[in-house]
Formats: C-alpha cells, sequence, structure tokens
C-alpha cells in the first residue's frame, strides 16, 4: 500500500473515534459540539504518557481514554439538567475552554538533553514513540482498525443489550424512560463518560500517528465534522457514522476534484439530507430493511 | 483608578458591538425559537461584497454599507430557506445543526471569491479620539454605541407598536392560531429573518469599519460574540442583549487588561458555561422548558 493510501485510512480511523462518540450521545438525544475537547484531552495526556513518562503505548492509549472519559464525566454532572439547545451551547463553550487552556498550559521535561512536552501554543511537539519503537505506518493502521473494530463490536453487543435499549429510550423520550423507572441521569452521566473515554482512544492514536498535536487542532469545526458524520451516515447502526467519515474524508477530502469545495459540497449534503432523511442515510428504518433482507 | 475607568469605557464600547450582534440574534430566536448559528457567517458575506466593491470600485461609505446589509440579508434569507423553512416544526435542533453546516459553506464560498486573508474595509471616522479629562473616547465606538441603543429601540418599537410585531408576537405565542386569524406565517418569518440579518449587517459593518480590515475568521466571531451576549442576556429578549453584550464587552476588557488575550477569551467562554449551567435562562429572559421536542423522531 503506498503512503498516500495509509495515511488516509489512518485518519478515517481516526476520526472515526470522535465520529463515534458523537453518535453515542445523538443516541441518548443530545447534541453535542464538544467531543473534540475529550479528542484532544486524550492527546495531550497519551502523548504525556509515552514521551515524557516513558510508558508503552498501550498503557497511554487507557490512560488517555480514562482521562477523557473522566474529564466527559465532570462536565456531564453539571450540563445534565440541560436538554437540546443548551446543551450543545454549553458543550461547545467547554470544547472552546478546553482549547484555549490548552493555549496556556505548560509542561516540560528535558529527555536526552531536549526539552519535550507541551508548550502553550507553540504546541507538542516529539511524540515520537512509533519511531522509537520501530512501528511502520502500516503497522500503526492495524493497531486503529483493531481497536475501532473492538470498538464497533462493543457497539453491537451495546445495542442489543438492555443498556443499548436504555439509550435509545432516553433519546426518545427521557420523561417517559423516567416514569419507567430509568434513572436517566446516571445514564447519561454514563453515555457521557463513554463517549468521551472513546473520542479519548482517538486523541491518543492521533498524538501518536502526527507525533505533533497543537491546540489549534481541536477548534469547534472538528467537533460540528464528528456531529455531522453521525447525522449523514445515519442513527441506526454504529456503522452509520463510519459511512460519514467515509464519505467525507475518503471522497471529499482525499479526492482532488473536490479540493477547495469540500465544505460547499459537504455543508449542503448535511444540510439536505437534514431535510429528507432526518436521521441519516442508515438510519433505523433502513438497518431494520437491511437487516432483513441479509437473513433473507 | 483611571485604567479600571478606561476599561470600562472601552468594554462597554466593544460590547455596544457586541449588543448589536446579540440583538439580530435574539430577533430570530425570539420569533422562531431556534438558534442560528450561521448568523455570523451570513454577515461576513455581506462584508466581503462590501470591501469587495471598495477595492475593485473604491465605492463610498453608503455603496458599502448598502452592499453589506444586502448581503447579508441575501444569505440569511438563503440560510432561512435551507435551514429553518423546510424543517418539521419541534425540529429545532435539526435547523441549529444545518446551520452550523451551511456556515462551513459560507466561509468557504468567502474564501474562495476572496482567498487573501486579509481585506481592508473602509473606515468610518477618522477623526482624533475625543479627549474627556484623561480619558479617550473613539469617535466610531461612540457612533456604534449609539447604534446599539437606537437599533434596539426601533426593533422594540416594531415588535410593540406596528401590526407586523403584533404579528410577529402573534406567531411566537402560537404558529398554528396565528395561522388561522389570517397571518401569512412563513412570509413574516422570512421578513422576520431579514430584518434580523439586515440588523446583523448594520453591526458587522459598524465592527469592520472599526477595525479596518475583514478577515475570515469574522463569520465566526460575530456568531460566538453573539451567542454569548444573547445567552448570557437571555435568550429572545431585546433588553436582555444589549445587558448582555455590555457586560460581556466590560468582563472582556478588564481580563484583557489583566491577563492579555487568550485569557479573555476564555473569561468568555466561562461565563457562557457558567451561566448556562446556573441560570439556563440568561440574566434577563425566561428559563428553558426542561424538555423540548427531541428532533427527527425515529420513524416520523
Amino acid at each position: 500500500m503506498d503512503d498516500y493510501l495509509v495515511g488516509v485510512l489512518s485518519n478515517i480511523g481516526i476520526i472515526s473515534f470522535v465520529a463515534l462518540s458523537a453518535y453515542l450521545l445523538l443516541l441518548t438525544g443530545e447534541i453535542s459540539f464538544g467531543q473534540q475537547a475529550f479528542f484532544a484531552i486524550g492527546a495531550y495526556a497519551a502523548g504525556i504518557a509515552t514521551a515524557l513518562w516513558g510508558w508503552p503505548l498501550s498503557a497511554a492509549l487507557g490512560w488517555g481514554a480514562a482521562t477523557a472519559g473522566a474529564a466527559a464525566i465532570l462536565v456531564g454532572i453539571p450540563t445534565l439538567r440541560l436538554h437540546g439547545l443548551y446543551f450543545a451551547i454549553a458543550t461547545l463553550a467547554f470544547a472552546e475552554m478546553v482549547r484555549l487552556l490548552f493555549e496556556l498550559f505548560r509542561y516540560q521535561l528535558t529527555i536526552d538533553g531536549e526539552l519535550v512536552g507541551p508548550n502553550g501554543s507553540d504546541g507538542f511537539r516529539g511524540i515520537r514513540y512509533i519511531f522509537e519503537n520501530d512501528v511502520s505506518s502500516l503497522q500503526f493502521l492495524v493497531l486503529i482498525y483493531l481497536l475501532l473494530i473492538i470498538a464497533l463490536v462493543a457497539f453491537m453487543l451495546l445495542e442489543r443489550s438492555r443498556l443499548g435499549v436504555t439509550f435509545r429510550m432516553i433519546g426518545e423520550d427521557a420523561t417517559l424512560a423516567e416514569l419507567n423507572g430509568v434513572a436517566v441521569a446516571r445514564i447519561k452521566v454514563l453515555a457521557a463518560g463513554l463517549a468521551g473515554a472513546l473520542a479519548g482512544i482517538g486523541g491518543g492514536l492521533y498524538a501518536h500517528l502526527t507525533t505533533y498535536v497543537e491546540p489549534r487542532i481541536f477548534d469547534v469545526m472538528l467537533g460540528v465534522h464528528s456531529l455531522a458524520y453521525g447525522l449523514i451516515g445515519g442513527l441506526g447502526t454504529a456503522l452509520g457514522p463510519l459511512l460519514g467519515v467515509v464519505i467525507d474524508i475518503g471522497l471529499l477530502e482525499s479526492v482532488r476534484v473536490f479540493a477547495g469545495y469540500r465544505m460547499i459540497i459537504f455543508g449542503g449534503l448535511v444540510a439536505v439530507l437534514l431535510i429528507v432523511r432526518p436521521r441519516g442515510l442508515l438510519d433505523e428504518r433502513a438497518v431494520h430493511y437491511l437487516s432483513r433482507v441479509w437473513r433473507r | 483608578m483611571i485604567d479600571f475607568v478606561q476599561n470600562t469605557i472601552d468594554g462597554v464600547m466593544i460590547g455596544s458591538s457586541y449588543a448589536l450582534l446579540a440583538l439580530g440574534f435574539t430577533l430570530i430566536f425570539g420569533v422562531m425559537r431556534r438558534l442560528n448559528l450561521s448568523y455570523g457567517p451570513s454577515i461576513m458575506i455581506g462584508a466581503y461584497l462590501g470591501t469587495l466593491v471598495y477595492v475593485q470600485l473604491s465605492a463610498g461609505p453608503l455603496v458599502v454599507v448598502a452592499v453589506t446589509v444586502i448581503g447579508a440579508v441575501l444569505a440569511g434569507v438563503y440560510v432561512e430557506r435551507l435551514c429553518f423553512a423546510p424543517m418539521a416544526a419541534g425540529a429545532g435542533i435539526a435547523s441549529m445543526v444545518s446551520s452550523f453546516a451551511i456556515w462551513m459553506q459560507l466561509e468557504q464560498a468567502a474564501i474562495l471569491v476572496l482567498p487573501q486573508h486579509t481585506y481592508p474595509f473602509p473606515p468610518l471616522a477618522t477623526v482624533a479620539p475625543l479627549e474627556l479629562g484623561p480619558f479617550l473616547l473613539r469617535v466610531d465606538h461612540l457612533i456604534m454605541l449609539a447604534a446599539a441603543l437606537a437599533l434596539s429601540a426601533a426593533v422594540y418599537l416594531l415588535l410593540y407598536r406596528s401590526r407586523f410585531g403584533l404579528a410577529l408576537r402573534a406567531i411566537i405565542e402560537n404558529p398554528t392560531a396565528a395561522h388561522l386569524v389570517g397571518i401569512n406565517v412563513k412570509a413574516a418569518v422570512m421578513l422576520a429573518f431579514a430584518l434580523a440579518s439586515a440588523v446583523g449587517g448594520i453591526a458587522g459593518y459598524l465592527v469592520l469599519a472599526a477595525d479596518q480590515q475583514v478577515t475570515p475568521m469574522f463569520g465566526m466571531w460575530a456568531t460566538f460574540k453573539g451567542l454569548i451576549a444573547m445567552m448570557i442576556g437571555g435568550l429572545g429578549s431585546i433588553p436582555g442583549a444589549i445587558v448582555g453584550g455590555l457586560v460581556l464587552g466590560v468582563v472582556e476588557a478588564h481580563s484583557q487588561w489583566h491577563f492579555g488575550p487568550q485569557v479573555r477569551d476564555l473569561v468568555a467562554y466561562l461565563l457562557l458555561f457558567a451561566c448556562l449551567v446556573l441560570r439556563p435562562g440568561g440574566l434577563l429572559g425566561r428559563a428553558p422548558p426542561m424538555r423540548e421536542p427531541a428532533f427527527g423522531r425515529r420513524g416520523a
């Protein structure tokens, strides 16, 4: 495989984690413009763990996910009683706060005679784990997709479990769910935490793939894109957001013809799909139909 | 002490531009109960057209104002047609997301037309600042403050003293009943949208004339400042938009003076976040209903 293809596929895999993270919240009926914050937290936490503390990659990715999940739970608790656009704007404000905090965040250690670590708005250079340990970009690609498949399988299991049904129930009608004895507040915090951890894994992978992160990457456009992936691809299955990512990054960003017009096409696509298919291409009805065809 | 007063004055002045932006925002929210996140970018389209006639045809200030406002109104109506008119009642969240998608579109369109990062914008007043004892007052900032107060008074009068305002308020109360008594709901909503965009266009012109330049970041800036000011003041409230804008301006001016621009932005978002968590209705607005209808229900 040539390098360009590996690069595009790695990008698709990593962004899929943020898309899945936004999708999980969409299932519970909440729009979040702020999942990029947890992607950022995961990226910084995992990068610090390998570059500054000398941790192995697996522990660092776990640490990134845990930090991002914990942060998501901490934000989830005060924003719980908000709903709809109030929740969306609160997550937007939070994510911008996180980005600006990383602009101020400095934590550098001297490693091998060189200052390494986050340096405010100059970013965080030298996350060289995959070079120092001779991980090829192809091997890293396999790692990304292995983790993505694990996440997808977990989603498939979740959709069949009682918890998954509860998520969708809250998304349909939170009041009705509450009246049926669902602990809505607790389940929502759980969903927020899981979504944060998912984005955190993506962030950790991203930091190690690019070896360099800066706060500017984690701006609100990343959050809106990851939200839009679920809305384009569909809310019926976890494959929906992946379809959205493939359409955007695989088609619009990577094919030359669309250069310069990517945002125009993508923005228009989202707007039109929200009118004609409010729950995306692979919505519940389409998934139900496809699964019947599949079984026949 | 002198610094404190000067900072507060500067804050009120820049806050009046936030108030103007919030005014258009709150007008749309008041009528539709929906957020239009493309509000800033549609103003930017107007501003880009304004700078285009200024640079290419060296047009005078009046022409630039007219072109900016007309451009903002056209872009605003485009957003309304695509993101708001076709959405089912109760699908307010879908409108919000859709307007964010159109935001990307408008921004990229502006960059395609004028690809440089910065373009000049004609200044409003090149006279020296007024001196009041030890304090300085910029003339263009004073015009901005006067425009904010005058426009909000005008919008207030329009809403509460005219037949069109009565129709709009009837639609706010109950769109179905308004339709039944013969109000053309669709036309009135589109007109309100155009009006809000026009207010935004004037706000955008005044801000950019004070800065004397326009960049592609202006759309995001306008949306965020207007949004924060409106949310602090109270969604859908006209006095709230003014109060929110001024509060945001003063808070920003002081935090910039003490801690620099990064902390200034951080404080602005912190203010928004704290306001949403502690008082979601804003200072002067009503608290939101706990459960709004979900968007795009399955099977619907």
